[in-house]
């Protein structure tokens, strides 16, 4: 089962999708912005400068200035690095938090029962609600917005770990390493987890998309991020008094969302078909 | 058959109990004294006292725990900080709008998302289908309250075809109250429209492909008799899945949308509760819709076992 | 198909069993007479105006509650409850307040002499404003039909606290007040009495037929009350746009408290009147004067030094129209202006600032200034503040909360260093919170207690206005709380409301709705 990278996969389907390469493409782009943002912001996205607030969309400011004269492609921009960040953090939280409790489940069984109810009750909370009921109760801030969500998303990692995990255990060369006496963490680490990247990847990559918009959501209700982050979701917040007379405020960070989860979906999509062929042939 | 359906009664009580002690731990992971937490900033020091004794607060967090679970068994989720009423008056109040705003938008993901779904289906592999697919994507990667705003901004304000917020006057009729449902509805609809779409999609695809639809179009039956009469009927299992657990879903987006549109519902409730600081409402929001959710993909599960005879128990 | 139909069925018997099981049993009444539909910044924490010092709560409260005495348009106190204005004893420490006969609360009973000295008392007890007469206050007993306030010294602002609607001095039954605190019915003098209550959704208060009102031309809030409107109903909107958006759909008759940007929105709409208050408020910067960093008066002056209310009003209301530069507590053309002691108002200077930093010892403590959301300007001048602060050299630690949270969080001067708020105009001085010294921030040097005392004995009017000079000064030397400037209210009304009067608290007795 010693399958090709995903990036080689990816590539693969890539060439074959012009539709993903795109999303991909596009994805590169919003990553970048991500990463290079404090450099190539064109104004501090801070800076207030009153007597310009709410310019429309011209030259100078391309996506305009807000209530305070803040040049709104800077803060879409930094947003971008923000709501990625918060994005990226959630993955991970989830990936490792499902990844030890999809192993311990799929390698121990007295403990599976008990995990996969655990599982269960934490997915008998909507996303969101179960967002909020932490935040109730953690308080407003970056730090437990990617708490909350690291847990909300939990369980998910947890079902395709361990369910890839009950498969991979029964193959041919996880029973011979046992055969052979090497340790149940050793064939954890060597084995069964590097086949489990695939599918970890492709949950991450929807992960990411989820945590986005629900980060916005959050922000949206005033129980995200504190306001003052101009994150994605806040600054549309902020914009709402604003709408009519100056709609570029909610438009430019709502197709920034957009944009980036839709293109996360689809090269999420991308990689799943590429990494599982049996869907692939119904696609 | 009778055997499935009691495991699964016991997975639901073993998952009840445990998100009972998730909403249990929610005032007392907050910092504080939980009774003061549970009472607001008002609160004298007897009544914190009272409460105290009543909690159980002297006890062991088990004993606190059972305690609880005896409240929510005699329907006794305690009271509103700020509303000055118990919590299960302050959600039953509020029920009637969001039962209505989840079915409509039910409705609404439905009318979109299998029309689409079926014919999407049918073209597969065409542009026809390519688009349905990249909107079904959008669709969900659009956040309701962006499309919310949207809404309101041209079909309310711009246009004044709706009502911009609220739902209308105490004396309002049935359909004045429908009236201002509409564009919540449609706000909270189309991003979940998305998944019946695709599930829709999938499972005709996997009919299509079925002897008995070949069959009957090698008997030279009319294409559309094909689609609607032979395959639909069989799709229709998955879909009604599909339909069931974004039901379930909607009840949580509801918390987003009432709160755009300044519906006074369920999910605008938790939100006001959770900027109030009124824990005895997070937490008894929280069990309820929970529960509710629960008890959607059970009744989901059932009927699923009960309607399509292959499924093994 | 025949399974869709059995799971919609079951969905939708389902939603009827929920639906039915909640629908209140007393059915909607249809009011018989006109409505007007009022949309308010949020639900209102009580509805008892007596314990809270909420603007929004007096507003709908004064409807169905009335205080002895009551302001008119120029902000001199007239009588409401109270049939004159009270005799004072020679010494000055005993009031005599003749009541008005015949006056019927919501219950059908008549008040008496000691409904009015329960209420008082109690008043004394739970009010913010009450609590603060409570040390000066001898007795309050009844005598022949009037209430008699004996006290240990004069104490001037006595009859402005009294004429207060919000921590008001309301009247309500001896029966109703010794039920408990907090009240568990409302029943008032008022026009207007409480028919519904159904939080965050709406208030229903409908004509008192029993009403007995005042005598004398309507006034302000006083003369003569008459309810013309059938029905007064106060929806919550928390979201200001929608307030506005509302009012151009002719979905409120009135909405109070809208952002002064959406002006031209409301000008353009057809059958809306834009109703401006002036004056009204004006928006402060409380800094904690008992502990922490800005407990160090220098570093307050710093701050004085660094602010430019002129950024932080234009970036809270932005129509220019809307707000003035002040620094005087008192706008220009009330009774208690004093420009010459306002000096050090609106500098504007992060240099000369940060030099009275560094003199002061500061070490870049982080300062805690907490804001909120709910009230939109003074979240957003509190963005500016920060700006200018750091720019100072301050470390700004900016909390935002929700408003609840703020005020329960500024009782304990652990907690903060500053936070925003803002005052709505009123009449006396000593009414104004930050002059109080168990006020958040606890303003209570000795010079400026000395000060407070000589101008609350004070009862002649023109000493006093020098007297207020003399506070105001020390306000711009000892810097307990920044005040950014002035500020009008904007609301809007359906152009059938004919006969309403622009108060700071709008209320909607003598208006009418014209067919």
């Amino acid at each position: 089962m010693a399958s090709a990278s995903p990036t080689i996969l990816l590539l693969r389907q890539l060439r074959r999708r012009p539709v993903v390469l795109a999303a991909a493409a596009v994805l590169g782009i919003i990553l970048a912005v991500a990463l290079l943002s404090p450099w190539i912001v064109p104004y501090d996205p801070m800076k207030m400068d009153i007597l310009n607030r709410l310019k429309p969309p011209v030259g100078g400011h391309w996506f305009g200035t807000d209530e305070f004269g803040r040049d709104v492609l800077s803060r879409v921009m930094q947003g971008t690095r923000l709501s990625l960040l918060v994005g990226f953090l959630v993955v991970i939280l989830a990936t490792a938090l499902g990844a030890v409790l999809g192993l311990l489940g799929g390698y121990i069984r007295a403990l599976d029962g008990a995990l996969m109810r655990f599982t269960d009750a934490l997915m008998a909370f909507p996303d969101i609600l179960l967002a909020i009921a932490f935040m109730a109760a953690l308080g407003p801030s970056l730090f437990n917005v990617v708490l909350a969500l690291g847990v909300v998303y939990t369980p998910r990692v947890a079902r395709v770990v361990r369910a890839a995990t009950l498969v991979l255990r029964e193959l041919p060369f996880v029973e011979a390493a046992t055969a052979l006496g090497a340790t149940t963490p050793r064939i954890v680490l060597r084995h069964v987890l590097p086949n489990l990247l695939s599918p970890m990847i492709v949950q991450g990559t929807f992960i990411f998309a989820y945590a986005i918009l629900t980060e916005a959501a959050l922000s949206f209700l005033g129980v995200g991020v504190p306001p003052t982050t101009p994150t994605w979701g806040n600054m549309i917040a902020g914009a709402q008094q604003y709408f009519r007379q100056a709609d570029w405020l909610i438009l430019f960070p709502g197709l920034a969302i957009v944009l980036t989860v839709l293109s996360l979906q689809m090269v999420g999509d991308g990689l799943r078909d590429a990494l599982d062929p049996r869907l692939q042939k119904v696609t | 058959m009778l055997a499935y359906i009691v495991r699964r009664l016991g997975g639901m009580l073993l998952v009840m109990l445990i998100v009972a002690a998730v909403v249990f731990m929610i005032a007392r992971v907050v910092p504080g004294d939980p009774a003061a937490v549970m009472l607001g900033a008002a609160a004298t020091p007897e009544d914190i006292a009272a409460l105290r004794t009543r909690m159980g607060l002297d006890q062991p967090l088990l004993v606190q725990f059972v305690i609880y679970l005896k409240q929510i068994l005699s329907f006794d989720l305690g009271d509103s900080i700020f509303l000055n009423r118990p919590v299960t008056q302050a959600l039953a109040e509020r029920a009637e709008l969001t039962t209505s705003l989840t079915l409509m938008s039910v409705g609404i993901a439905v009318a979109i998302g299998t029309p689409i779904g079926i014919i999407s289906a049918v073209y597969r592999g065409r542009t026809l289908d390519q688009a349905t697919v990249a909107f079904a994507m959008l669709a969900a990667s659009v956040p309701s309250f962006w499309i919310g705003l949207t809404l309101i901004k041209y079909l309310a304000v711009d246009l004044p075809w709706f009502p911009v917020a609220g739902y209308g006057p105490p004396e309002a009729t049935f359909l004045e109250r429908l009236h201002h449902l509409v564009l919540p509805a449609i706000a909270l609809g189309i991003p979940n429209s998305a998944l019946i779409l695709r599930f829709t999609r999938t499972s005709m695809l996997d009919v299509l492909g079925e002897d008995y639809v070949r069959t009957a179009r090698a008997k030279g039956l009319p294409p559309k008799v094909v689609i609607l009469k032979h395959a639909l009927r069989n799709a229709m299992i998955p879909i009604l899945t599909v339909i069931g657990l974004t039901t379930a879903v909607m009840i949580a987006g509801a918390i987003v949308t009432e709160t755009v549109f300044g519906l006074p519902g369920v999910g605008n409730l938790i939100v006001s509760a959770v900027l109030r600081r009124d824990y005895p409402v997070i937490q008894g929001a929280l069990l309820v819709v929970s529960g509710l959710y629960v008890l959607i993909n059970l009744a989901v599960d059932l009927l699923y076992a009960v309607v399509d005879p292959r499924v093994r128990y | 198909m025949r399974t869709l139909s059995k799971i919609l069925f079951t969905t939708a018997l389902f939603g009827t069993a929920v639906t039915m099981a909640i629908t209140p049993a007393a059915a909607q009444q249809a009011a018989k007479g006109s409505v007007i539909t009022v949309a308010t910044i949020g639900e209102p924490p009580t509805l008892d105006p007596v314990g809270v010092t909420a603007d929004l709560v007096s507003v709908i409260t004064q409807h169905m509650f009335e205080t002895l005495y009551t302001f008119d348009r120029e902000w001199k106190v007239i009588p409401l409850v109270a049939s004159a204005m009270p005799t004072l004893s020679a010494d000055g420490k005993s009031y005599t307040i003749p009541l008005r006969t015949g006056v019927k609360f919501h219950d059908g009973s008549t008040m008496t002499a000691d409904d009015v000295v329960a209420s008082l008392e109690r008043w004394t007890k739970v009010s913010p404003r009450g609590k603060t007469t409570a040390s000066v206050i001898e007795s309050i007993t009844a005598k022949n039909g009037s209430v008699v306030i004996a006290l240990k010294e004069p104490f001037a602002p006595l009859i402005s606290l009294l004429a207060m609607n919000n921590g008001a001095a309301a009247i309500m039954p001896k029966s109703v007040i010794d039920g408990a605190n907090p009240v568990k019915s409302f029943i008032g003098t008022g026009p207007y009495k409480l028919l519904e209550h159904k939080p965050d959704q709406y208030i229903r208060v409908t004509r008192f037929d029993g009403y007995v009102s005042p005598e004398g031309p309507a006034n302000g809030y006083g003369g003569k009350r008459e309810a013309k409107i059938e029905e007064v109903r106060f929806v919550p909107v928390p979201n200001a746009t929608t307030r506005v958006e509302g009012m151009v759909a002719g979905q409120y008759g009135f909405a109070d408290s809208l952002p002064a940007e959406m002006l031209p929105r409301i000008k353009g709409a057809s059958g809306v009147t834009p109703v401006v208050v002036k004056p009204f408020g004006f928006p402060l910067m409380i800094m904690n004067s008992k502990a922490g960093t800005f407990a160090n008066q220098a570093v307050r002056q710093a701050v004085l030094a660094a602010l430019g209310p002129s950024d932080m009003l234009t970036a809270a209301f932005g129509d220019p129209s809307f707000f003035a530069l002040e620094g005087s507590i008192y706008a220009p053309g009330t009774n208690f202006y004093d420009a010459d002691s306002a000096k050090g108002y609106n500098q504007n200077n992060p240099k000369k600032a940060a030099d009275m930093l560094k003199a002061a010892g500061y070490k870049n403590e982080p300062v805690r200034i907490m804001t909120s959301m709910q009230y939109d300007f003074l979240y957003k001048m509190s963005l500016v503040a920060q700006a200018q602060l750091q720019q100072a050299g301050f470390n700004v630690d900016l909390q935002v909360l929700d408003w609840a949270t703020l005020i329960q969080r500024r009782g304990n001067e652990k907690e903060w260093d500053a936070f925003f708020t803002y005052h709505t105009f009123v009449p006396e001085p000593s009414l104004i919170t930050f002059v109080n010294p168990s006020y958040p921030g606890w303003w209570d040097t000795s010079e400026k207690k000395a000060a407070l005392a000589k101008f609350n004995t004070e009862m002649d009017p023109a000493k006093r206005k020098a007297l207020w000079a003399e506070i105001q000064k020390l306000f711009y030397t000892q810097v307990p709380t920044i005040k950014v400037g002035e500020f009008y209210n904007l609301a809007a009304a359906t152009a059938k409301l004919k006969g309403y009067v622009p108060m700071p608290w709008p209320f909607f007795w003598n208006a009418e709705l014209a067919n």
